[in-house]
Order: C-alpha cells, then structure tokens, then sequence
C-alpha cells in the first residue's frame, strides 16, 4: 500500500476536547446527571490497627433525608471472586474487602457508609455515625527497629559478576543512602464514583484509567458476569497511576447502589484520598559504588527498602534502572517490602524506576564530584553498548545524543564544577542533572474504526484520557491513516463497551491504542480503496491499489491527483450506509531487543545562603522516546512532569504521626504541591526519530520517562550551587541551614 | 486500650438554629474538637461554631427537625434565580449539584486548590468556602457564563492556544482566576502572573503556558 500524506500527525496541533474542557462542558465522573442520584458519604476509621467493637448509628439514621446505613454489622453480601485479570493488583497479598469484617487495617479504612437525598444530610450523617474500637499501636513508620523482621515475603535478588570482590578492589568507594518520603498522587479530580442498577445490570460513571480493569474488577466482587457491567470514564481530572486499580470505593458506591434501590455518588474526600487511592511508597535506598579513578563503575551495591501494606505486598519497577541504566560489569541487588498498618500504595509517575533514579544519579554525581570528572562525561564512560541484564542490543538508545544536545541547550559548560562558586546576591546558584530510562510497554489493543456515508469518521476504543491528550493524539493518526481531517474524524473512548484497550497508564496506550487505531483506519482505506478500483463505475476502476492514496477525504491516485473521488460519492454509488474495521495491536513478543525510553534533565536552582530556600531558575528536559504523534501535547507532558518533579524534589511530603498512624497533612494547604510562582521557564526538547521495532507506529511512550530523573537533576543542582549533598527527599530548608 | 468516641457532638437542629451562644457548655473540649475535624467538613466546622451541646439528648430527639433552609435571590450568569437551599450548603454545591452548573470543580473543598473559583460580584472567590445564604443579591459568573454565544472569551481562547491545560480539571478555576486577575491588573510581569495566580492548582503542571495565556490575553497578544 501506499504510505499516506502526513498532514495531522507531527502537527502541532491543539486539543481536540479543548472548547469542552475551557467552557467547563467536560464531563469528569461527579458532573454526570443521574436521573434520581443520592448522595454517599464514607465514614472512616480513626485508629489504625484494631477491632469495630461497635457502630452506633442512632443519631446518624434519624437525620432527615438519610436513606440507610452500611457497615459490616449488616454483612453485606459480596462474592470477592478471584480476578486474575488484575494484573496490576499486588502479586501477594489479597485485595481489602469492603465491610466484611471488624478488623482495623489501617487509618482511613472505610468502616461505613451513609446515604441520604443530599449531600449535606450524607456528610452531617457520617459525621454522626459513633464508631468503637479496640485499638492496638500501630506500625506506620518503616524506619523503626523491629521491621523489616516481620517481612513475610523473601526479598527480591539480583546479582551478575562479583560485586564484594569488585568493591573491594575498586579504587574509588562511595556509599550512601538515599530516603524518598511517601508521595500521594494528589490528581486535582477526586476519585469518584456514580452507580446505577437495572435488574441485573450495574452501570458505573468511575474515575478510571482502565475501564475495562474496574468493569472485571466489579463483576468479581459482586459475583457477577462481566457482561452485566459497564463503566462509563469519558474524562478523568489527572490521575499519575492512582486511577489503575479499582479501590474500595468504588465497590462501596455500587454496594449502596444495590441497597438502597437508588443511584448512589460517592465522591472521596481530599483527606480520604489520602488513604483511599494508593501513593508512590517511601523509599530507603542503600547504595554502593565502586569505580576506577577514571570514572568506570565497577560495582553497584542496592539495597532497597520500601513501604507496604499489612495486606498486600506492593512491588514496582525499582530494581531495573540500577541493572541497565550503566554498563556496570558487577551488581547486587536485594529489595524487601516492609509491611506496615497502611493502605497499599500504588504506581506513581514513573512508579519505580524514577524513585531508582534519585538513588543513582545522585551518586553518579558524587562519583563525579569525587573523581572530578564532568556529570555529563561520565556517563558517558559508563554507556552500555548492549542491555547488560541479557546482551541484547537496543532497539533504539539515543542517551548519549540526548546528553550532548542537552548540555550544549542548556549552556552546561558555564557551570562551575566547584561547589558554591556562583552567586547572584545572596542566592548561591548551582547546576545539575540527570539520565533517566523507563522501559516500552506494549499490550493488546483494539479498536472499532466506522466511516460513514456523509465521509466523517468514528473511531472508539475503551482506553482513557487522564490528561496527556489521548482524544487529540489517536485522532492526528487517524486523521491521516484515514485521508480525512481532524474535523471529520471523532474518537471516543472510556467505555468499557467499546474494543478493548490495556490499562492506561505505564506510557503504553500510544503504542498500543494508537497502533491498534493505525491498523483499523489502514484497513477501512484499503477496504474502500478496493471498493473503488473494482467499481465500474469508479473514476479509479481498474488502478492499482497500491497507487492510491487519500487526502481530503477524497481518493485518488497518488501521481495523479485530478483522477480520484470522495469517500462520500463512492459510498453512496454503493448504496453503503457505512463501512466498518476492526483494528488490532499484538505486540511482536521480539524478545531480540532491549526497548526503552531515555531522558536527561536539567536544573538551575539558587538556594539562599541565609535561609535555605531552594527556588528552580530553570529546567530543560531532552528526551528520546521515538515518534512524537503530537508535539504540542507532548511538550505540555514533558513540562508538567518536571513540574511534578519540582514537588517530589522540594515540597512534597506525606507526615504521618506514627502515634496513632494519622497522616497530618492530608490536605492540599500542608501537603505542598508546587504552584505558579515555584515554577520558572522550563522547556523540553524531543530528538526527532522512531522506533519500529517497538510498534508500527514507532512510539516508545513519553509520560513516565519524562519524570524519571528530575528529582535528582535538582538535588545535584542543590550540591552544585551549595556544596551540601542532600540524600533525603523532599530538600527542605532545614536540610540547608 | 479501647478507644470511644466523644459523647458530645452539636445538633444540627439546634446548632443551625440558634447560633452561637457564648458562655454555654457546649465549648467543644479538645477531644471533641478532634473527633470531630477529623472528618474535615464544612459542616463540622459550622457545628463547632453552632451552639448548645446535646450531650445528653437522646440521638433521636436531635433528629426531629429538618434542617434550617434559607431563600436565596441569586443572579447566576446574567439569569436571576431563588432558590431554597439548606443553610449548610456551600456556593459550589448549589452550582454543582442544585444548578447543573458542574463547570466549576470541587478539587479540595478547603480552599486550597482553587478548582471552584468563580466570581461573585466580579471578584474571584473559592466557592467551596462561600455559602449559599450569604450570596443574597449576589452576581455570579461561572465558567458557563463566559463565552458569548459560540465565541469563547479571548482567555478560554488563549488556554486552548496555548495548550494551557492537560486533564482539564482545575481550568474552570484557572480561567475564571486568569479574568479576575486580568481585571485587578496583576498581569505587569510574568512573575507578577505567576504570583497572583498562585491560588490555583494545577497538578499537571501546566503553569509555564497558564502563565502565556494570561499574558496573551492581558496584553491582547
């Protein structure tokens, strides 16, 4: 076939559901119009280990306006089958169950649930609800003596070479330990749920990043056939990874639903978040290095410990960067979860392998501090020419392009490798950066493409758009995979009725849904093509199929653009009311490369030398990541990312007191996220390139790797400006007084 | 150790109706204080606030009331409505869930997000924290209420321009923001921008092109 014109796809072109979203039209889970909703409010638990020794709901059921009450008292009927479709549930461990028992897990566990005609009454309710508890001390805080003995689980190992022996006989010895606070996800759109019965049928309006994942996810809870569910997720307000699980509230929601005969919204509270819907786990990384005095690193020591719950035994990604990011010839590695009385926390942004990057591009920063070589050089005397996990050769690796395009934007040779040698005022100023990797995800997709007789398009796939911009990405490809305008193409998604789509989140729905669209609209061209040439009556009987392509809507050969006709006049000669694909993505299982993506960022902070305030003067990210579909929206991703990474850097921070297991700032005024005024110019560059052996289309995804590797780009420009190392995240002023 | 809950709460009937009466016993003590913020609701705040204690009430008598309403003239993009609304409920939720009006976003429901900026009477103000009976005679603009007809104000234009949003969610805030900056001329510098536009939230951090939307449409860029 004939490759198409290009005219959408690389066009910096603006959201498609842009006048939806500045009009405020969009409609995210709690803006939907249920005919007949009342109102459910979640009553929480206020001790973090124990026992419901009792639940008074006296004072709660007399309110006026409350329609019922559901707690464990009244032993609700749930099936909880196995799922093992939710492969993104921790491997061990087993989901909470809601209501089912009087055991105290954790602070915040949902303990009741009141509904009423509205909200007020709901909210006062709950209030009024009276909950005993025989309560034991909790366990909240992983540094504590006595954990990790209690790790049921064995740790996870990883080791090539020798690495004692290679430390010990290194000439160059650095240790350290590195400690990421807990970071929430804090998505501005609070889960919510809105839940619908008809007979038999459950209709859910979730906030999901995987309508599919919550629609199994529900049928296994309620025991049900998953064809008797629908999940309904057209807009979701941000997520970063909390929206990929189906959380207990979301089963509370549809219980009440179920109870009380009527349709129930639940919306979480900002605090419940906080205990309701994961977060990125604090870390304690422990790392060794040994190096040649010419910057080779020899050996590479981790020992990771992170949180978990006492119910499931949640692991990420973190061991991957400390084997591959490097070619270190010798390398341990051992991670243990440490169970806490906590919820489970959940993929983050770049879940794993950015907590990774902190712990080891901060060290490469020390190793090029102590040896004194550029950050920038010794990277690249430590570049793998293949995968050194399993000798594979890259699919594409462009880290060390990526490296010297950044440093020569970025201005990296006016920074002065001594400590504290820039000033401006009384602001000490500093530069630093980092490398990333995130590995390409790819999973099944599909999707229904449907051109209709009036020559627009519908496209559907039941993927979701959290915020990067899937509605505009997938229609630039089909846009000009079908030869139509962006006008006259519409794609819908966030259904769980529509073709299947993998979980959207791990930067993969590109590769996958976008592939998976590639394929359908390559299909319906083709089918439409073939309908013409055979046609008679066509202008384009008898010519090669081959040499045609469509633009405008209208087909026509490719030397010859006067010979042609619309998608319209050929349906309508049919007598075709529409003509219909069905596209799909299988990834290749080519196990013949290695397939990832790469970033470096860099920083500019100045830190007064009086106060310790840090403040970022500027940022720029450059990244390799195959093809961009749609650069404007990229960019807005790239930005946002290291804006995310200005908080997990400087600001963000959950403080639980370990007293009682009680989160103090679950709020959004005293856990700081970063506003405007934190956040100066920043810009992010996209070599220019593919990558087909990942996927036709030749995306290797973009939003996780994007902030992988910001954080300790900041922490190094913290030491460069102020010569103090800072291992703990986030770099308070404390820290720098 | 058994843990129980604290045996004072304020009647919502009582509370509501009589406000505040100094000198009784129902100062909430520090115990009760905590229980009952835990939760973290407008509502518990005005029940603090509100009154006589009912210790000692049976649950069932606190229950016999109805809560206090209140009628409320308000003009709601250009279109005057009354309404009765229950006195606990907050600007936002009579928009959100009285008026259809859900353009404007419940982010945190403190404050501290911004997600509900609208403008009452031309100034912005976070509607989450505004309660409905105070708002009599008020004018108020929503996200709604911006656009002409099919032509968006030149700020909703200047958001998509610049790709000034990703989810979306907290752009009602941030336009309605973005105009009431405009309005009191905090737009001399992108810093003076950043700073006055530091009461809205964006978590994916689209803040470098809020700032370029304001500015293009402060200065008619």
């Amino acid at each position: 076939m004939s490759p198409q014109p290009q005219a959408a796809v690389g066009a910096p072109l603006s959201r498609v559901d842009g006048r939806l979203k500045v009009t405020g039209q969009a409609k995210y889970t709690a803006d939907h119009d249920i005919d007949g909703v009342v109102h459910a409010v979640i009553v929480d638990s206020s001790v973090a280990r124990g026992r419901i020794t009792g639940i008074d709901t006296r004072a709660a059921d007399a309110q006026p306006g409350v329609l019922g009450l559901i707690s464990h008292l009244d032993k609700p009927a749930l099936a909880y089958r196995d799922n093992p479709g939710a492969w993104l549930d921790p491997r061990s461990g087993e989901r909470l169950h809601v209501f089912q028992d009087d055991k105290v897990r954790f602070l915040g566990q949902p303990v009741a649930v009141v509904v009423a005609r509205t909200l007020e009454a709901a909210q006062h309710a709950a209030d009024l609800v009276k909950v005993s508890y025989d309560a034991e001390k909790p366990s909240t805080d992983m540094s504590a003596s006595g954990v990790p003995e209690n790790d049921p689980l064995p740790p996870q190992n990883y080791v090539r070479g020798n690495p004692e022996d290679a430390l010990a006989s290194a000439v160059v010895k650095l240790e350290g330990t590195y400690r990421l606070t807990r970071n929430h996800h804090n998505a501005l759109e609070p889960h919510a749920t809105i839940a619908r019965w008809d007979g038999e049928k459950l209709t859910v309006w979730d906030k999901t990043q995987w309508t599919v994942g919550a629609r199994d996810e529900l049928a296994a809870v309620f025991g049900m056939s998953a064809e008797n569910v629908r999940v309904i997720s057209p807009f979701v307000g941000g997520a970063f990874g909390n929206g990929l699980r189906t959380w207990p509230h979301t089963t509370i929601a549809a219980l009440a639903a179920r109870q009380i005969r009527r349709p129930v919204k639940l919306v979480l509270t900002r605090e419940q978040l906080y205990y309701g819907v994961g977060y990125r786990p604090a870390y304690e990384y422990g790392l060794r290095l040994g190096s040649t005095r010419g910057g080779r690193v020899t050996a590479a020591l981790h020992r990771i410990r992170a949180e978990t719950s006492s119910y499931e035994h949640y692991v990420e990604g973190v061991m991957n960067p400390g084997q591959m990011l490097y070619a270190t010839p010798h390398v341990r590695q051992a991670y243990r979860t440490v169970p806490l009385d906590v919820n489970t926390p959940t993929f983050m942004r770049g879940p794993g392998w950015s907590s990774a990057a902190f712990a080891i591009e901060s060290a490469m920063d020390e190793l090029a501090h102590e040896t004194g070589i550029d950050p920038i050089e010794l990277r690249l005397r430590n570049e793998p020419q293949e995968d050194p996990v399993n000798g594979l050769p890259w699919s594409t690796r462009r880290l060390t392009e990526c490296l010297r395009t950044g440093a020569r934007a970025f201005g990296w040779h006016r920074r002065n490798p001594k400590p504290r040698s820039r000033r401006d005022g009384d602001w000490l100023i500093g530069m630093g950066m980092a490398s990333g990797i995130y590995d390409t995800l790819r999973m099944q997709s599909e999707a229904r493409v449907r051109l209709d007789a009036d020559g627009t398009a519908l496209v559907q796939a039941s993927t979701s758009d959290m915020g990067p911009g899937t509605y505009t990405s997938v229609t630039q490809l089909a846009a000009d995979a079908l030869g139509l305008t962006m006008r006259t193409v519409r794609f819908e998604l966030g259904d769980s009725t529509f073709p299947p789509s993998p979980p959207h989140g791990g930067s993969q729905t590109m590769a996958g849904v976008g592939s998976a669209v590639q394929d359908g609209c390559d299909k319906l061209r083709q089918e439409a093509i073939k309908l013409a040439v055979e046609d008679e009556r066509s202008p384009l009987h008898g010519v090669d199929a081959d040499d045609i392509v469509v633009r405008g809507g209208r087909l026509h050969v490719k030397s010859n653009p006067a010979r042609g006709e619309t998608y319209r006049q050929l349906l309508a000669r049919n007598s075709r009311t529409h003509l219909e694909t069905r596209g799909t993505f299988t990834p290749s299982g080519d196990d013949r490369y290695s397939m990832n993506a790469y970033s470096v960022t860099f920083a500019e902070v100045a830190v007064d030398r009086r106060l310790g305030l840090v403040r970022m003067r500027r940022m720029l990210g450059v990244y390799d990541v195959g093809r961009i579909i749609s650069p404007k929206l990229a960019d807005s991703q790239a930005l946002g990312a290291m804006v995310g990474g200005v908080g997990q850097a400087l600001l963000e921070h959950t403080a639980t007191d370990h007293r009682d297991g009680r989160i103090v700032n679950a709020n959004l005024a005293d856990y700081l996220v970063p506003v405007n005024a934190d956040i100066p110019d920043i810009k992010a560059i996209y070599l220019d390139g593919e990558d087909l052996h990942a996927d036709p289309i030749g995306v290797k995804g973009l939003g996780e790797i994007v902030k992988v590797g910001v954080a300790p780009a900041i922490a190094n420009a913290v030491f460069n400006a102020t010569g103090r190392r800072v291992r703990d995240l986030p770099i308070t002023a404390e820290a720098l007084l | 150790m058994s843990i129980e809950p604290p045996e004072s709460t304020v009647s919502p009937s009582e509370g509501y109706s009589e406000g505040y009466s100094e000198g009784s016993s129902s100062a909430p003590s520090r115990r009760t204080f905590i229980a009952t913020t835990a939760v973290g609701s407008a509502v518990v705040a005005g029940g603090l606030i509100g009154g006589p204690s009912v210790f000692g009430v049976e649950p069932a008598d606190a229950a016999t009331q109805a809560p206090p309403t209140s009628s409320v003239s308000v003009t709601v993009n250009g279109e005057r409505r009354t309404v009765t609304v229950d006195n606990r409920t907050s600007l936002l939720d009579l928009l959100r869930e009285r008026m259809g009006l859900t353009g404007s976003k419940k982010g945190c429901n403190a404050g501290a997000c911004g997600a509900c900026t609208v403008l009452v009477d031309g100034q912005r103000v976070n509607s989450c924290l505004t309660l409905a009976v105070r708002l009599d005679g008020a004018e108020v603009t929503t996200i709604e209420g911006l656009a002409k007809g099919e032509r968006l104000h030149p700020l909703q234009q200047a958001f998509i321009d610049q790709d000034a949003f990703q989810c979306g969610f907290c752009t009602s805030g941030q336009i309605m923001s973005g105009v009431g900056c405009i309005k009191e001329g905090h737009t001399g510098s992108p810093e003076e921008i950043r700073e006055f536009m530091s009461g809205n939230i964006c978590r994916c951090g689209c803040y470098v092109k809020i700032v370029r939307a304001v500015e293009q449409t402060a200065h008619g860029k």
